[in-house]
């Protein structure tokens, strides 16, 4: 299997000592849906924006689409992120101002690819018709649907969501999983989800929990009450 | 993302409005006063005397301030804007906009509103300078035959001005937020980054070391000089200390404890907001520094001399300080609010806490009045720092002299000004029950 992201002994500390990621290891090949879980301050949210380029790690090494990109300079990082990554995060996702069509179109703006029509990627997460309406009259899961969308609309090799069902309920945010796991099966997307909710983890194929910066397990994702266990299990860990 | 901002927080952008709007209308009034001297009909006599007695540099005083100030003030109240746009930039950095367009998008916010503030601007611009011409005569300073003659490009010149100096200012103002890592950016609007920077702190050493340095070099020098200098010894000691706002104004919320649990709250809050209320630091300071300038060595003079200047001298004098005064004032305010209504949230929190509305406003006011201290404090050693060899070498005496109701109508007028900024929109801020502003 090809892989998309690998992240080598991937090390993340801030000013005064705080350290998020200590040598996290990990390699996803196309296609895949993985999902990472762990406590509040296990460092999961690093772990995404050091594997996407929303980050530098402070040591060790992160491949994306086959480039190195932890050392590349700001500008040719973002061009090579927008061509190749798609976003969802849990809230602040939209420009609130814009219509839910600008919205789309606001990569292609930016220079991105345009390699899929916006109407056509409306009508796949469910939004046909909606495009002229301001993403701020949405519903909440109205308006994760218009990010998945965004994040599909240039076409990416990997999308990168950060709880994109933390603010919604749990039918809402099981119809969100659904276009998310219909991109990695149909397209061939891979999907890195953080989450804390086993209900959403469940969705993947994969599942990597951390502890305190480093990778506690990673295996082929269970069924929920078994993934809330092992949450359990590595976050009481943390706090003994 | 234009689009977005301007729509998003439009009120954010009424400190920049407001700065280009009298921008615009100075170099009008500039432009104006300068063409009226040119074309009013005038033996050669009394058009070599009037060159003399140095109206017409007044004019190009006014653009030349024009310019410095919108630079700076524009600036200030940009950041304030930009910050209010923290999440929306750090959106559009993870979704593929490179730094440099970030930075056209927010330099193309500012010279966007300079065109309707411009247009604003003219007209008042023309107004003023009709009345300072009007002024000019009336206190026989020029010939009667001296008429206001509108200048023929006053509108495109303005705007060239008012837009050159929105894009320089909101492009120095953008530099930081836009090279921000797009994850910091997410995390940073959910708390503020409390550091404060080390080249911000140095440039800001650097401005008061060297503003205090000129200062020294030129008490010696001949009077003219000196007083020519002593505008670059207060710009460059006005913006170091806005530099080093943020610390100066922790030292302040230190203050705050004396005042009891208001007083430790509100220097809490100086403490977190010192980056964001230190853009209110610059034109407050200005305008103390100015006004206090101007006041010391007119007051002073007349004690030491015990001889009045003559009243079409004290007219210049205060017709000049009051536009200076009046900009600066525009822009303190703006910032203000600006920062109170970003704190809307904050307010509500405070209250949903168990704070009932008028510990909330009390803690506002508290805030208030150390802002107006540490404003105070530091436009006071400005204007000390730049009046001093201004005495030295045209009246020969280090000691400066101002009478007490002068300084008490300086320090009411200073409070009277921050709490407009800040007092009046918490009040109204609060007005809607705080369960609303939260969710």
């Amino acid at each position: 299997m090809e892989s998309v992201l690998e992240l080598k002994d991937v090390a993340r500390s801030f000013p005064r000592g705080i350290v998020a990621l200590r040598h996290v290891s990990l390699t996803v090949g196309a296609g895949e849906f993985v999902a990472v879980m762990g406590a509040t301050g296990s460092g999961k949210s690093t772990l995404l924006h050091c594997a996407a380029g929303l980050d530098r790690p402070s040591a060790g090494s992160v491949r994306l689409a086959g480039r190195e990109i932890s050392r590349m300079r700001e500008r040719p990082l973002t061009r090579w992120r927008r061509d190749r990554v798609g976003f969802v995060f849990q809230s602040y996702n939209l420009l609130s101002e814009l219509t839910v069509r600008q919205n789309l179109a606001l990569p292609g703006r930016l220079g991105g690819p345009r390699r899929r029509d916006i109407d056509e990627v409306l009508a796949a997460v469910g939004l046909a018709g909606t495009g002229r309406r301001p993403t701020g009259e949405l519903s909440g899961g109205q308006r994760q649907r218009v990010a998945i969308a965004r994040a599909l609309v240039t076409g990416p090799s990997v999308i990168f969501a950060d709880e994109p069902t933390g603010a919604l309920d749990p039918t809402t945010g099981s119809q969100i999983l659904a276009l998310l796991r219909r991109a990695v099966d149909r397209e061939g997307v891979t999907v890195l989800m953080v989450t804390h909710d086993p209900a959403a983890a469940a969705w993947s194929d994969r599942l990597v929990l951390l502890r305190a910066g480093t990778v506690a397990t990673d295996a082929a994702t269970p069924d929920a009450p078994t993934i809330a266990d092992r949450l359990h299990a590595v976050s009481t860990a943390v706090a003994r | 993302m234009i689009r977005q901002a301007l729509r998003r927080n439009p009120w954010s952008f009424l400190g920049p409005f407001s700065t280009q709007v009298l921008a615009a209308a100075l170099v009008t009034a500039g432009l104006g006063i300068s063409a009226s001297i040119d074309r009013s009909p005038m033996a050669a006599a009394a058009r070599q005397a009037l060159t003399e007695s140095g109206l017409p540099d007044v004019a190009v005083l006014f653009m030349l301030l024009a310019i410095y100030l919108s630079i700076i003030i524009v600036g200030v109240t940009m950041a304030a804007a930009i910050a209010q746009q923290a999440r929306d930039i750090a959106l559009v950095r993870a979704i593929g906009a490179t730094p440099g367009r970030v930075r056209r998008a927010l330099a193309a916010q500012a010279a966007i509103i300079a065109v309707p503030a411009t247009l604003l601007g003219v007209p008042l611009g023309s107004l003023g300078g009709r009345a300072w011409i009007d002024g000019v005569v009336t206190h026989g300073l020029a010939p009667a035959t001296v008429t206001f003659h509108p200048h023929p490009a006053a509108l495109p010149i303005t705007l060239a001005i008012t837009v050159g100096t929105s894009l320089a200012g909101a492009l120095i103002a953008a530099i930081r937020p836009s090279r921000m890592r797009p994850a910091a950016a997410l995390a940073e609007s959910a708390a503020p980054r409390r550091r404060i920077g080390v080249v911000r702190t140095a440039t800001g050493l650097i401005l008061v070391t060297g503003g205090s340095g000129l200062s020294v070099a030129i008490a010696d020098l001949d009077a003219e000089t000196t007083d020519q200098l002593g505008l670059y010894v207060m710009l460059a000691l006005c913006v170091g200390a806005g530099l080093l706002g943020p610390a100066l104004l922790r030292v302040a919320a230190l203050a705050g404890r004396l005042f009891g649990d208001v007083g430790r709250v509100a220097g809490d809050t100086i403490g977190v907001q010192a980056k964001a209320l230190s853009g209110a630091l610059v034109p407050l300071t200005l305008a103390i520094a100015f006004t206090a300038v101007k006041v010391i060595m007119m007051k002073t003079t007349q004690h030491a001399t015990g001889a009045m200047p003559p009243a079409a001298d004290r007219w210049l004098t205060f017709s000049g300080t009051s536009v200076y005064v009046t900009f600066a004032a525009v822009a303190a305010v703006n910032t203000l609010v600006t920062v109170i209504l970003s704190r809307r949230r904050d307010l509500a929190i405070t209250q949903l806490a168990g704070a009932t509305r008028r510990r909330a406003l009390a803690v506002v006011i508290c805030e208030a009045l150390l802002v107006t201290g540490t404003a105070l404090v530091v436009g006071v050693a400005v204007a000390a720092t730049t009046a001093l060899p201004l005495l030295h070498t045209t009246l020969g005496t280090w000691t400066p002299w101002v009478p007490g109701s002068w300084l008490l109508t300086g320090v009411l007028g200073t409070a009277a000004l921050v709490l407009t900024g800040t007092a009046l929109p918490a009040v109204l801020a609060m007005r809607r029950p705080p369960i609303e502003v939260v969710a």
